[in-house]
């Protein structure tokens, strides 16, 4: 598919799209990665709304791209799901046709093929790539999994996930499994959740010391992996955030993740989301950004944070397509609702969505961004329809 | 909408004559009083209560306002729609009938011989409890499992006729949901009595929905399950004997996307003939309360009870009536919220509004074409929901 897959907007547009909040003198300006999960467009806009570049990607994301400082788009691509009978893949995933690279023009810099890539990826500052991917858990393991609901592995496996460090050549040269390191007894999965998807990685980030951050949606787990042992040496999770995503580390020590609440555990009736930020080292939560209403900000799936130079915090609240920032006693002050609505070539259950993975602002110095031109003339077209002049007030 | 709160404005959409005019009933749960608007989102009058909306209230053909109430002092006034007493109330507010039951909660129906049905919690035997299965371990309210008993009381306050459902319901089928707490077995939400006098009933806990033989108690036919539908809310019986529900969506088994639908089932073959969820499926989404009503020219009166949004959908999934609840209430059990339990439409010419509603001007109902547009009938059964719902995680 080489065409731009975007959706026009609603037949009843009941809110306004495109960026409806800019508190300019409370704001981290710079320029924000838009990425609409269900359109093989990658959109950067400035903080008025502008779309000041795009990029077109051979396929819709899996799950999404990521500016580089050098200047290149890193992405992940969809393949088509293969026969139900191939069992090298897990059937609730789609199937990774690549991650490719792509430099500001959208030519092709750099391709690694690996079907069973799941999710994201990080680029390491010794230009390797660190690749989280789903492996099939060995019977003898598979059968002590706990929880999640009786008879629903995946054509009778049970899928769970591990880390690949990739070279610029291709070469893997570290490898991880979670089932090597998990504890059957401990890491219970979800009662709602899919047995042939035991934990769901869903985040992976390298740390200056060289561990790995991530994130086990279906045993609500965030943990580091020492990279010498490959021993899970912190966690934290259960019972405090339910299916969250994307820890990142901070400069102040902090974690800072994404608390979706899909299925929490305390008998309530009412989904909300959360950002929080949590001490490693007390394992305590020092502070939290919910909805007012809690209910009011919800994402069941996908969405992430990230904390600003200014101390403000930017939020995708993935499933509403909604991205805003806020400042650490609560306050909006920048907000976007994603005007791009498609359908999802492998998940059905998102319907007609502009849903986003996730979403993230680049700083005006931000190295990828030098000598770049970033001016909202180099899109008039888009701009003309999804623009802050054209979706008006 | 279910992206954003916002405090709205009086503004409906209204769409004319596409949708059922009439005046519409609304209950702010939490709130002390029961409003009926109009088509343009008018006050036309307002009932005040002497203490909260536990659910909600509902205007009877003789005219006065039936509504669940609460002061929050019954035992188990943190359970999700406890309600302590039923107040009949005239057009002016006085109270001309009063019934306390302090285990009452979420519905109840008068009958056109004047007695009334309730649901009410009972503790379930523990021989019987110790063999319900799902649910998380642990999770009982000091060690009990209330489960859900319909009864029926005459005007004098008298018990005629009860259903204890422990009794009659099976736990090898009737498992709650592996997410929700053992504190009740069922947690039934809603009924309606069946032309035949049948109880029609909606448990949410178990994702069931039964219709239930009066004279002996046996649950005579069943609908729901896991990957078929996550917690019910509310239960409809068409004139061609279909089944509507409100499958609020919530604790939905794999990838959650969070969003609710409203299925028709055809009892007779199982399947599901209508089905609606939004376009965008987010958009429509109510975890936790809502109704649903089939008004006279076809069109489904529905509200999404989480977000106090009320709208008039027609068959072809045209939104032709909405509005938001702007009164917003605090409540021990939600917050700040501005959630509806029920809402009901009523036409211009119900016998519950003579004599005290403006005169109509224009007919309530206008001729409409029926069906959905492309003239494709559904037949799903749920064999293929759950193929359905499988295939799109891939399988």
């Amino acid at each position: 598919m080489n065409y731009a897959r975007t959706d026009i907007l609603m037949a009843i547009p009941r809110e306004k799209h495109g960026v409806r909040i800019y508190k300019a003198e409370k704001t981290c300006d710079g320029y924000t990665l838009i990425n609409p999960f269900t359109s093989n467009d990658v959109w950067l806009i400035d903080m008025r709304g502008n779309y000041v570049h795009k990029w077109v990607m051979p396929t819709i994301p899996r799950n999404h791209g990521v500016f580089l400082p050098n200047g290149n788009l890193l992405y992940s691509t969809m393949a088509p799901l293969p026969s139900i009978e191939d069992m090298s893949v897990p059937r609730h995933w789609g199937v990774s046709a690549g991650l490719v690279e792509v430099d500001w023009e959208g030519n092709l810099v750099w391709k690694y093929l690996d079907k069973c890539q799941s999710h994201t990826f990080y680029r390491m500052e010794n230009g390797n790539t660190m690749i989280p991917r789903v492996e099939v858990v060995p019977d003898e393991v598979a059968v002590r999994v706990k929880g999640g609901m009786p008879g629903s592995e995946d054509r009778g496996a049970v899928w769970s996930d591990g880390l690949h460090e990739v070279t610029p050549n291709g070469e893997v040269i570290w490898k991880w499994s979670a089932a090597d390191h998990l504890d059957l007894d401990v890491h219970v999965m979800c009662p709602l959740s899919y047995r042939g998807d035991w934990t769901h990685m869903n985040s992976c980030e390298v740390l200056p010391d060289g561990n790995t951050l991530t994130s086990f949606r279906n045993i609500d787990t965030i943990c580091i992996i020492d990279k010498a042992t490959g021993n899970i040496k912190w966690q934290w999770g259960p019972g405090e955030v339910s299916h969250q995503h994307a820890p990142t580390l901070l400069d102040n020590g902090n974690i800072l993740l994404f608390d979706n609440g899909a299925h929490r555990k305390d008998g309530s009736l009412i989904n909300y989301s959360r950002a929080v930020e949590v001490d490693p080292a007390t394992n305590n939560i020092v502070w939290e950004y919910k909805g007012d209403p809690p209910r009011s900000f919800y994402s069941s799936l996908i969405s992430n944070c990230q904390r600003l130079p200014n101390g403000n915090t930017l939020i995708c609240e993935g499933m509403k397509g909604r991205v805003f920032e806020v400042t650490t006693d609560g306050e909006i002050v920048w907000e976007y609702l994603n005007p791009f609505y498609g359908y999802h070539d492998v998940h059905g259950y998102y319907g007609h969505s502009n849903s986003l993975f996730r979403a993230y602002r680049y700083m005006p110095d931000h190295l990828g961004l030098k000598d770049k031109n970033l001016s909202p003339e180099n899109l008039a077209w888009v701009n003309g329809l999804y623009g802050p002049e054209a979706l008006g007030d | 909408m279910s992206r954003i709160q916002k405090d709205v404005s009086l503004d409906v959409f209204d769409k004319g004559p596409k949708a059922y005019r009439g005046y519409t009933l609304f209950s702010p749960v939490g709130g002390t009083e029961v409003y009926l608007i109009d088509m343009k989102g008018r006050p036309i009058h307002t009932w005040r209560m002497p203490f909260e909306i536990g659910s909600h209230g509902v205007l009877l053909p003789n005219g006065n306002l039936l509504c669940a109430v609460t002061d929050h002092e019954e035992p188990l006034a943190d359970f999700d729609g406890a309600a302590g007493s039923l107040l009949e109330m005239d057009w002016d507010s006085n109270v001309v009938w009063r019934y306390d039951d302090p285990y009452m909660h979420h519905d109840f129906h008068r009958m056109p011989n004047g007695n009334t049905i309730l649901l009410r919690w009972v503790p379930t035997p523990n021989d019987i409890a110790c063999k319900v299965k799902g649910g998380l371990p642990d999770t009982e309210r000091e060690k009990i499992m209330w489960s859900d008993s319909i009864r029926e009381i005459n005007p004098a306050g008298k018990v005629v006729w009860e259903w204890l459902g422990y009794e009659h319901l099976d736990p090898e089928i009737d498992k709650v949901c592996p997410l929700c707490f053992r504190n009740e077995w069922t947690h039934a939400n809603s009924f309606i009595v069946t032309p035949y006098g049948d109880i029609l009933a909606s448990f949410m806990k178990t994702n069931t929905i039964a219709i239930i033989n009066k004279e002996n108690g046996d649950i005579t036919w069943r609908w729901g399950g896991f990957l078929t539908l996550a917690h019910p809310h509310d239960v409809s019986l068409l004139d061609n004997g279909d089944v509507m529900v409100l499958g609020c969506g919530i604790h939905l088994a794999g990838m959650e996307a969070g969003y609710s639908e409203i299925l028709q089932i055809e009892t007779k073959s199982n399947n599901i003939v209508w089905e609606f969820r939004e376009y965008s499926v987010v958009d429509f989404y109510t975890p936790c309360k809502g109704s649903l009503q089939r008004l006279p020219n076809g069109n489904t009166l529905i509200c999404e009870g989480d977000t106090g949004r009320i709208f008039e959908l027609t068959e072809g999934k045209e939104i032709v009536w909405e509005y938001v609840n702007p009164f917003y209430q605090t409540s021990p059990i939600y917050g700040r919220n501005n959630m509806l339990f029920g809402v009901y439409r009523y036409g211009h010419d119900y016998q519950g509004l003579k004599g005290n509603a403006p005169k109509a001007t224009k007919p309530a109902m206008v001729p409409q074409e029926k069906g959905m547009p492309e003239g494709k009938k559904l037949s799903t059964s749920k064999e293929q929901v759950v193929r359905d719902r499988l295939g799109s995680l891939g399988y």
